[in-house]
């Protein structure tokens, strides 16, 4: 079979129309899952190869996906997409197909990954497994690594693209009624310390043994990264669409101009940040991703726009997403961010978050894998698992301390100490 | 399907103490509309195959979108070899529940396939119904959602089990936002995904439906804010769909009681030991699972392991009395075959336990939802799908609503809003004090339940009658 490329490539010389986007994506998905100390059979390599042309005519645009990489499928593809785009009404939101001048700004990197064997993905379960039940802990988790490569092609002369890889190890340890979880995102787990990694799940599973009961009520809590992060970009899927603001409908419809944060939160885009920027581009039209702040000072700096609504308002496209999101930490760890804290608790991280009230921003959502106790500067043993009901610009205001980034996969986010946190209920375990 | 048999064939000869082999065929046409826009159409065509190894107590499982010997017998080769490596970390013997070996055939009864018609023709329905919407006073935003899918699968294992399925499915949406006295509030209309034809699709009064929807945003906008503390409610079978889902389909997957699934999904409260003897609800409370439902999202005659689909009581006069149960695990519960109820989302995917289709039995005493609102003193008669959020452990959960009424005196006196309620979901079910009749039975369902690591998206019917919860703490939102 030849080349997607040199398939593409023969598409193109020819287009249908003056408008054929060809989106090529490939991954090669090793995904290793586990449970009670031992692999399971969500054990599965996948090679996923696909296709999507995106075809416009007279201000309507066709699209279609496949992974028949044939001549054949990619030119159906391309057929399908004309003949769904002839059929539609004129889209007053039309974009023509992003020009070089525009993939111009791209600001392209190349991330340094090698490749994992199996032996040593094995290898780190098993040395999981091993101290696991030397501690008297079960597990669950999975490891994955995920090279992929993203292109897009149009008529316009546009050819771009991008290699990269996300490797991950998440593992929660469990006591007979208890959970902790952590995880490690890497490249390729070069910088993987076994050692470290499993020794701080084992003593903070073994911290979280036999929580007490505390009633819900408001309390000073250090959330850690993964509990911002679901948190965070929970808010910001939600209420950061330029056009919704301006239409009325997102939180900072009713805010324009407010003050909605604590000065020391800066939330920001880097596209370029080599750990946590999956793509420089936009995969689905090589659109390039930009630098920008979203909360800056205390008040919202600039919400994110689609392509057609920053040509509307003639400002800078940041993409309907951007790169990545970034929370601009310090330099204390979260153990410091817990000794300046007299009487609190510690939330690893969150779960099941979903919206309460869209115009207030607020939502609700459990703690899990790790509630502890905060009395005098150190962690008291674990208590039982609560539900929020929080206001995120209450979050954002009553924000005291913030920590030092832990870089996820497509964020980067620091814990944060923060005062009157709302649990309204809490569960049986 | 004679290269599934080969391939079958050629891992029998490896000696494997399993295999099976599972080829997709997966187009999906999926419409969104935004007011008087189509805001996206993308159709895709999708398929490859699946394979999944036993090599002594180790799983391993690859798949390719090539379907030539070659790439199969390289697929093939690579589930062996992660099997392989699996089986060194193996804690315990896999068994296998027996199941006959099926020669078999099924598919979704249409009338006509959705992809034979012209795209512009849903598209144009979908587009009147935003230009009704936004005649709608106060309305800023009208919207639609269309998925139509058809999914061809065959099936092939060691055990010489021959299979093929091909399913549509068909899920309708549209929704209106309007923006008066300070509020922005959402109201859908979500006819019951089914798989069926475009027949189905057809037969939707959009139409009225939009106008009704229009009307109560608004309405919802001016409503009075409801009062904290505990109260009766009256629940609709959409909204029902969504809480039976979260506090009975899933902690009754036996793979997530038993801590398959607890690094993602979480566990369940719904233990073994409990099984017929936990009172998961008041006596008139039975939940039924059924994948042989007709038009059931989750019908699809055999499961991805080969299982015929089948019907089952999950829980029978409010006491627990069965799991959703695949080949792996059906030992543990001395069953001697699994219920037909796990599945795979793409060719790619390891077939996982799934919640069946699921629904609440109608009260066996005649009783119209009218009868029942009369027989109310004093409640909150919620309509549609919310906010909703439940602990991985399955019993503390919260849920909102797409709209809200005030009952009193055995009458609707008008819209409330910022209603959330919380409870633990066995103390919800054991609540359940009234059921209407067969009469008021409505489906509901999803098509984007998420379970498994990697996420799978699946898809399930469940269907009630409007039921009535007492003593249900219930918050004032904000």
């Amino acid at each position: 079979m030849k080349r997607p490329d040199l398939i593409i490539e023969k598409i193109l010389k020819k287009p249908v129309t003056d408008h054929v986007v060809v989106c090529y994506g490939k991954s090669e998905t090793h995904h290793i899952r586990f449970s009670n100390n031992s692999v399971n059979r969500e054990n599965l390599f996948k090679l996923e190869e696909e296709v999507k042309v995106e075809v416009g005519y007279d201000g309507r645009i066709g699209s279609y996906r496949t992974n028949d990489l044939s001549e054949d499928g990619v030119t159906h593809a391309v057929k399908k997409a004309y003949e769904a785009a002839k059929l539609l009404p004129k889209d007053p939101e039309y974009m023509p197909p992003v020009t070089n001048e525009e993939a111009q700004a791209i600001k392209h990197f190349k991330p340094a990954f090698g490749e994992l064997s199996d032996g040593k993905k094995y290898g780190i379960l098993r040395d999981a497994f091993r101290e696991l039940k030397k501690a008297g802990l079960n597990s669950a988790g999975s490891l994955s690594t995920n090279p992929y490569t993203v292109e897009v092609y149009n008529n316009k002369g546009v050819r771009v693209s991008h290699n990269n890889c996300y490797s991950t190890f998440a593992l929660t340890a469990m006591t007979g009624n208890s959970s902790f979880k952590d995880f490690h995102v890497s490249k390729d787990f070069s910088d993987y310390d076994g050692e470290a990694f499993l020794a701080n799940i084992i003593g903070n599973a073994r911290l979280s043994a036999d929580p007490a009961s505390l009633e819900a009520g408001k309390y000073t809590v250090v959330l850690g990264p993964p509990a911002v992060e679901e948190l965070l970009m929970m808010f910001l899927w939600h209420n950061m669409d330029a056009k919704a603001i301006d239409e009325g409908r997102t939180a900072f419809s009713k805010r324009p101009g407010e003050r909605i944060a604590d000065e020391a939160i800066h939330i920001y885009s880097k596209p370029d940040h080599e750990k946590v920027s999956l793509s420089p581009f936009s995969p689905e039209d090589a659109m390039p991703y930009i630098g920008f702040d979203m909360i800056r000072n205390g008040k919202l700096a600039r919400p994110w726009h689609s392509r057609f609504y920053a040509a509307k308002k003639g400002v800078q496209a940041t993409g309907k997403f951007p790169a990545n999101v970034i929370f601009k930490g310090t330099d204390k760890p979260a153990g410091k961010l817990v000794s300046n804290v007299e009487n609190g608790l510690y939330v690893n991280s969150f779960w099941y978050i979903r919206l309460v009230d869209l115009m207030d921003g607020i939502f609700t959502g459990m703690t899990r894998d790790g509630v502890f106790r905060i009395k005098d500067g150190k962690l008291a043993g674990s208590v039982n698992n609560f539900r929020f009901n929080q206001s995120v610009f209450d979050l954002f205001h009553n924000t005291a301390e913030i920590g030092k980034e832990k870089e996820m996969i497509y964020t980067s986010i620091p814990p944060i100490t923060v005062r009157d946190f709302n649990f309204v209920s809490k569960t049986e375990f | 399907m004679d290269n599934l048999r080969e391939i079958i064939s050629y891992l029998a000869g490896k000696k494997v103490r399993f295999a099976d082999a599972r080829e997709h065929l997966f187009r999906e046409r999926e419409i969104t509309t935004e007011d008087t826009r189509v805001e996206q159409i993308t159709e895709q065509n999708v398929s490859g195959v699946g394979i999944k190894a036993l090599w002594e107590n180790g799983w391993g499982y690859a798949s390719t979108s090539r379907t030539d010997p070659a790439a199969l017998r390289k697929t093939a080769d690579k589930a062996l070899a992660l099997a392989k490596s699996a089986d060194k970390s193996a804690a315990g013997a896999v068994e296998l529940a027996g199941e006959p070996r099926h020669t078999a055939k099924f598919s979704t009864t249409i009338k006509e396939d959705p992809f034979d018609v012209k795209v512009s023709d849903a598209v144009g329905v979908l587009l009147q119904a935003g230009e009704t919407i936004l005649k709608g006073k106060d309305v800023i935003k009208a919207g639609s959602y269309l998925v139509f899918r058809n999914m061809k699968k065959k099936y092939a294992n060691t055990e010489g089990s021959v299979i093929e399925t091909d399913v549509f499915t068909v899920l309708p949406q549209i929704e209106a936002t309007a923006r008066a006295g300070g509020e922005v509030k959402t109201r859908h209309y979500w006819p019951a995904p089914m798989n069926a034809g475009y027949e189905y699709f057809r037969g939707i009064d959009f139409k009225t439906n939009a106008e009704r929807i229009a009307a109560q945003a608004r309405e919802h906008c001016f409503a009075r804010s409801c009062e904290t503390g505990t109260a009766t409610l009256i629940l609709d079978p959409e909204h029902l769909s969504l809480t039976m889902h979260e506090s009975v389909g899933h902690p009754t997957e036996l793979d997530r009681v038993l801590g398959y699934e607890e690094s993602c999904a979480g566990r369940s409260f719904a233990t073994m030991e409990k099984l017929n003897n936990f009172k998961y609800g008041s006596e008139i409370v039975n939940f039924i699972a059924d994948n042989t439902l007709e038009g059931g999202l989750a019908s699809c005659g055999y499961d991805d392991e080969g299982v015929e689909c089948r019907k089952w009581h999950m829980i029978k006069n409010g006491i627990l009395t069965g799991y959703g149960v695949n080949r792996e695990l059906a030992h543990r519960m001395k069953m001697e075959r699994a219920n037909g109820t796990t599945r795979a989302a793409k060719y790619c995917d390891v077939p996982i336990t799934r919640i069946p289709n699921l629904y609440l039995a109608p009260g066996a005493k005649p009783l119209s939802v009218e009868e029942l609102i009369a027989d109310t003193d004093d409640g909150i008669y919620i309509e549609g799908m919310g906010s909703f959020s439940i602990d991985q452990m399955r019993l503390n959960m919260q849920f909102g609503g797409d709209a809200f009424w005030e009952i009193k005196k055995g009458k609707l006196t008008g819209m409330l809003k910022n209603v959330v309620y919380n409870a633990i979901s066995y103390e919800f079910w054991r609540s359940c004090d009234a059921i209407a009749d067969e009469r008021s039975f409505k489906r509901a369902g999803f098509i984007t339940c998420g379970k498994g690591d990697p996420m799978q998206l699946a898809q399930m019917t469940h269907g009630a009658s409007p039921a009535r919860f007492r003593k249900i703490m219930v918050r004032r939102a904000k």
